[in-house]
C-alpha cells in the first residue's frame, strides 16, 4: 500500500498465468504423446511384418534344406 | 558341492574355469542392471530412459535405427513421420475382473490385454526397467504402462503381469528367465511363472506364440519348463540356462526387490534328470516359503542363512552345482547347433 492512502491497483497475481502456462504445456505434451503413440504403432506394424516375413522365409529354407 | 571343481583338473583348466566363472559373474551382474537389454541376440536395441513423451534425441535415434535395420531404410520413416492418416489405436482397457471369475479365466483375460499392447518390434524399448528397483517402484511403472499403452517386450510384460495379478492372493507368481543359443548368439527371454492350485502356467509376451502364455495346467514346474524347452527347440534354439525367481509379494507397495534368480540352472551341465530335480527343488522351496507364510525371502545375505534351502546364495554351492560336472553317466552332450542357412544374418529372436 502506497504512502498517502491512495490505492494503486494491484498487479495481476502471477499464479494464474503460471497455471495457464502449465495447462498449455500439459496439453502440448499430451498431444505429442498421442502423436508419438500413433507413429509407434504404425512403425511397429511395419517391423512386425518384416519380422514375420523373415521368419517365414527362414523356416522355408530350413525345411528345404531338410534339417 | 562347494566349488564344484574336481581334483582331476589341471591348473590351466582350473584357471580357465575361474576366468569363465568371473566372466559369467560379470554377465550376471550386467543382467541385474538391465545392460543385457542392449543386445537382443546380437542385434542392438535401445532403451528410452527419458520417460514419455519420448525426447527428441531418443526419438531420432529410434528412427535412425529403423532405417539401418529395415530393407527399405529411410523410406519407412518418411511414410510414417508426419503422416496425417495414421490409424487411431485405441487404448486397451485393463481387464476389470470380478473376484468371482475363476483364476484361469482371469489369467486369460490378462494375457489378452498384454497381447493387445503388442510385442515391441521397433528396436527401442519404451519403458526403462531396473530390475533392482523396489516392487513399489516397478508397480508404479506398470501403472504407467497401462496408461500410456505402448508396445512392450518380455521384461515389461513380466512387470505388468505382476501388477495385474496382485489382487489374486491365491495365485503365486515368480519370474522364469531363459538363456538360449542360436546360430552363434545368445538370447535371453523372461516370462512370469504362475502357480494356482498346484498347477503351473505363465504370462508373458514374445515374438513367438509358444514362448509366452501357458495356461495353468502343468502339474509340475518341470513340465512347464520342458514345454518351453520344446518350444525353443521348434525354433532351433538350444536352451542353455534357466533362472527361476522366488514368489513375488502381492503387496504393490512393498519395498522388497524381486528375487530374479533364486535358482540358476545350467541345462547342459546338469543333465536331464538333475535338471528336473533342481526344478522340483525350486518348486518345493516356493511351496515351503508359501507354507511358512513368510512371503518372498529376504535379500541375499539373509538367504544364505536360510536352513531350508542352504544352497541358494548367489555364490552358493548350488550355483556351482549347476555348473559342475554333474552330468549323469550315459547322458549325451547335446549336439552342436548345425550351421543355419544364411538369410542375410537373420536371427530367430524370441
Amino acid at each position: 500500500m502506497e504512502p498517502g492512502g491512495g490505492r494503486k491497483e494491484k498487479p495481476k497475481p502471477k499464479e494464474p498465468v503460471s497455471r495457464l502456462e502449465k495447462a498449455k504445456q500439459k496439453s502440448a505434451q499430451q498431444e505429442l504423446k498421442q502423436r508419438q503413440r500413433a507413429e509407434i504403432y504404425a512403425l511397429n506394424r511395419v517391423m512386425t511384418e518384416l519380422e514375420q516375413q523373415q521368419f517365414d522365409a527362414f523356416c522355408k529354407q530350413m525345411q528345404a534344406s531338410g534339417e | 558341492m562347494p566349488g564344484g571343481r574336481t581334483g582331476g583338473r589341471g591348473a590351466a583348466a582350473t584357471k580357465r574355469f575361474e576366468a569363465s566363472e568371473e566372466a559369467t559373474q560379470r554377465e550376471e551382474e550386467q543382467e541385474d542392471d538391465g545392460d543385457e537389454d542392449l543386445r537382443d541376440g546380437g542385434v542392438p536395441f535401445f532403451v528410452n530412459r527419458g520417460g514419455l513423451p519420448i525426447d527428441e534425441p531418443t526419438w531420432e535415434r529410434m528412427w535412425r535405427h529403423v532405417a539401418k535395420i529395415h530393407p527399405e531404410g529411410e523410406t519407412v520413416a518418411q511414410r510414417i513421420r508426419g503422416a496425417t492418416d495414421l490409424p487411431k489405436i485405441p487404448i486397451p482397457s485393463v481387464p476389470a475382473l470380478q473376484p468371482s471369475t475363476p483364476i484361469p479365466e482371469r489369467l486369460e483375460a490378462i494375457q489378452r490385454y498384454i497381447k493387445e499392447l503388442q510385442y515391441n518390434h521397433t528396436g527401442t524399448q519404451f519403458f526403462e526397467i531396473k530390475k533392482s528397483r523396489p516392487l513399489t517402484g516397478l508397480m508404479d511403472l506398470a501403472k504407467e504402462m497401462t496408461k500410456e499403452a505402448l508396445p512392450i517386450k518380455c521384461l515389461e510384460a513380466v512387470i505388468l503381469g505382476i501388477y495385474l495379478t496382485n489382487n489374486m492372493p491365491t495365485l503365486e507368481r515368480f519370474p522364469i528367465s531363459f538363456k538360449t543359443h542360436f546360430s552363434g548368439n545368445y538370447f535371453r527371454h523372461i516370462v512370469l511363472g504362475v502357480n494356482f492350485g498346484g498347477r503351473y502356467g505363465a504370462l508373458g509376451i514374445s515374438r513367438r506364440e509358444e514362448l509366452m502364455y501357458k495356461a495353468p495346467t502343468f502339474r509340475t514346474l518341470s513340465e512347464l519348463i520342458f514345454n518351453y524347452e520344446e518350444a525353443y527347440h521348434r525354433c532351433w534354439h538350444v536352451l542353455k540356462k534357466v533362472k527361476l525367481g522366488h514368489c513375488v509379494s502381492h503387496d504393490p507397495h512393498s519395498v522388497e526387490q524381486i528375487e530374479w534368480k533364486h535358482s540358476i540352472l545350467d541345462v547342459e551341465k546338469l543333465g536331464r534328470e538333475d535338471f528336473r530335480k533342481e526344478l522340483e527343488r525350486h518348486a518345493r522351496d516356493m511351496r515351503l516359503k508359501i507354507g511358512k507364510g513368510t512371503g518372498p525371502p529376504s535379500p541375499t545375505k539373509d538367504r544364505k542363512k536360510d536352513v531350508s534351502s542352504p544352497q541358494r546364495g548367489q555364490s552358493s554351492p548350488h550355483r556351482h552345482n549347476s555348473r559342475g560336472e554333474r552330468r549323469l553317466s550315459g547322458e549325451k552332450k547335446p549336439a552342436e547347433s548345425k550351421a543355419m542357412p544364411d538369410l542375410n544374418g537373420y536371427q530367430i529372436r524370441v
